[in-house]
């Protein structure tokens, strides 16, 4: 008992410290996944408004696929990845194996599937009387597709914060197509997985710790947009 | 001007709501569009404003005396629905869309939302979240957007429906004024009001095809011709 309250306090302290070697791994995990989100975003938004909007034979059949992508295990995406970008792989001579944007690569499809399930339902939600009223009082497409975004603003943003919370607590993917290369592609994740075995409890759980906040924090995010969001459908 | 010819309009493999052979109307007067719920008024003005596709037959519009066209450009020929969609911004945010989409900028855009919001009686407002208005308030301010277009036909779908005396007074004082502008104007109502009476023609629509009326010259065409004759 007395070694684990030591190890947590080391943990806090490392953390308290801003410990160069734990708030490095901190960064490139914020780094990945933002950038991964980042990408995402704006195709997941167009497909997501398709989907929503436009009437096409199969449209359901699409939009089972998307719902079947989002329980895809992150180590089957790893594992795809790890075979395409391997030297004797089709795609070897963009040498991105063990690299970030390797990385942002796996986390951005593991982050779609997501992003344009709850954006689809979100805007799916917005009356249609929106897209007409915009429309009418003078909108170009692009400009009607914009007001629809701002309308849904609340259920684009809980998105992107689920989206977010997946992909930087993911390990799989991480570990398989990043390799856990120290000052490089060692995340969050990847990082607990390794000192762990290695025996060294400290900086896991300084960095268990960030994790645990960070969910925290995304879902008090969520449950206030989902909240403002029912309000703004039932107004 | 409009003409239609053929039209006719259902949903699914039920027959036709109603049949049109042919209405011509200027463009230049106050309608009513009459007819008892579920007789296909709000069908025909989405139909008219190029909302939706009629299953069959044609409108074209002229406006400006330009070539016929069907439908003709948004900002023209405005449908405005039966309750009203604002946009969750305030009163005046709601106005700078239209005005943004307009590409009107600074104090040129801000002085034509202005002097709307007080034309429209909504100057006290324009702070206000636009979906914390009354029914009567909010109706003024689906006409105030409309209105900043300066469109020249105006679809209103029920605008006076659910409103208390007082509203209905102040709806009909402002389309009243949009028609002294120039904008023709086609309002369905399925019941008499203080509005309608003041209204230069009627449309009836009633056992799947329309009478034109015209209220001053009590001069009655029934479409499809003799239906009720």
């Amino acid at each position: 008992m007395n070694e684990l309250m030591a190890t947590m306090g080391k943990a806090l302290h490392l953390l308290v410290s801003f410990d160069p070697a734990l708030w490095e791994i901190i960064g490139v995990s914020f780094r990945v996944s933002l950038t991964a989100i980042l990408v995402a975003l704006p195709p997941a938004l167009l497909v997501a408004l398709v989907l929503a909007r436009v009437a096409f034979p199969g449209r359901w059949l699409a939009i089972s696929l998307v719902n079947t992508f989002m329980a895809v295990p992150t180590v089957v995406v790893g594992l795809v990845l790890f075979m395409l970008l391997s030297r004797s792989g089709p795609l070897g001579e963009w040498q991105l194996l063990f690299t970030q944007r390797a990385m942002v690569i796996g986390q951005i499809i593991l982050a779609s599937p997501i992003l344009i399930a709850m954006l689809h339902s979100s805007l799916q939600s917005i009356d249609q009387r929106a897209w007409e009223t915009a429309r009418q009082l003078g909108a170009g497409r692009l400009q009607a597709f914009a007001m629809l975004i701002h309308e849904a603003r609340f259920g684009v943003i809980a998105a992107v914060l689920a989206a977010f919370g997946r992909i930087i607590a993911e390990v799989g993917s991480a570990v398989m197509i990043g390799g856990n290369i120290e000052h490089f592609t060692r995340t969050i994740t990847t990082a607990i997985a390794l000192e762990t075995l290695k025996g060294e409890f400290a900086q896991g759980i300084a960095l268990g710790m960030v994790l645990l906040l960070l969910a925290l924090l995304l879902n008090v995010l969520l449950g206030v947009m989902r909240g403002r969001g029912q309000q703004i459908v039932s107004a | 001007m409009l003409e239609v010819s053929r039209l006719s309009h259902g949903f699914g493999r039920r027959p036709p709501l109603w049949e049109i052979p042919h209405l011509r109307w200027d463009g230049r007067s106050l309608v009513h569009l009459r007819g008892d719920n579920g007789s296909g008024k709000t069908t025909l003005l989405r139909l008219l404003a190029g909302l939706d596709t009629p299953r069959r037959g044609t409108i074209r519009w002229t406006l400006d005396d330009g070539a016929p066209a069907a439908p003709p450009r948004f900002g023209d020929l405005l449908y405005l629905h039966q309750q009203p969609y604002l946009f969750d911004t305030s009163v005046a945010g709601n106005l700078r869309h239209v005005a943004r989409w307009q590409g009107w900028r600074g104090d040129d855009a801000r002085s034509r939302i202005a002097s709307m919001l007080a034309r429209c009686g909504l100057a006290d407002h324009a702070r206000q979240h636009a979906r914390s208005l009354s029914g009567g308030e909010r109706m003024r301010l689906a006409l105030a957007r409309a209105w900043l277009l300066s469109p020249r036909v105006l679809l209103l779908d029920e605008p006076t429906a659910s409103l208390d005396r007082q509203a209905i007074d102040d709806i009909t004082a402002l389309i009243l004024s949009l028609r002294e502008t120039g904008c023709a104007i086609v309002l369905s109502a399925h019941q008499q009001s203080v509005l309608t009476e003041r209204c230069d023609a009627e449309w009836h629509l009633e056992r799947g095809g329309l009478q034109v009326g015209d209220m001053q010259a009590d001069i009655t065409e029934t479409w499809p011709l003799g239906v009720n004759s």
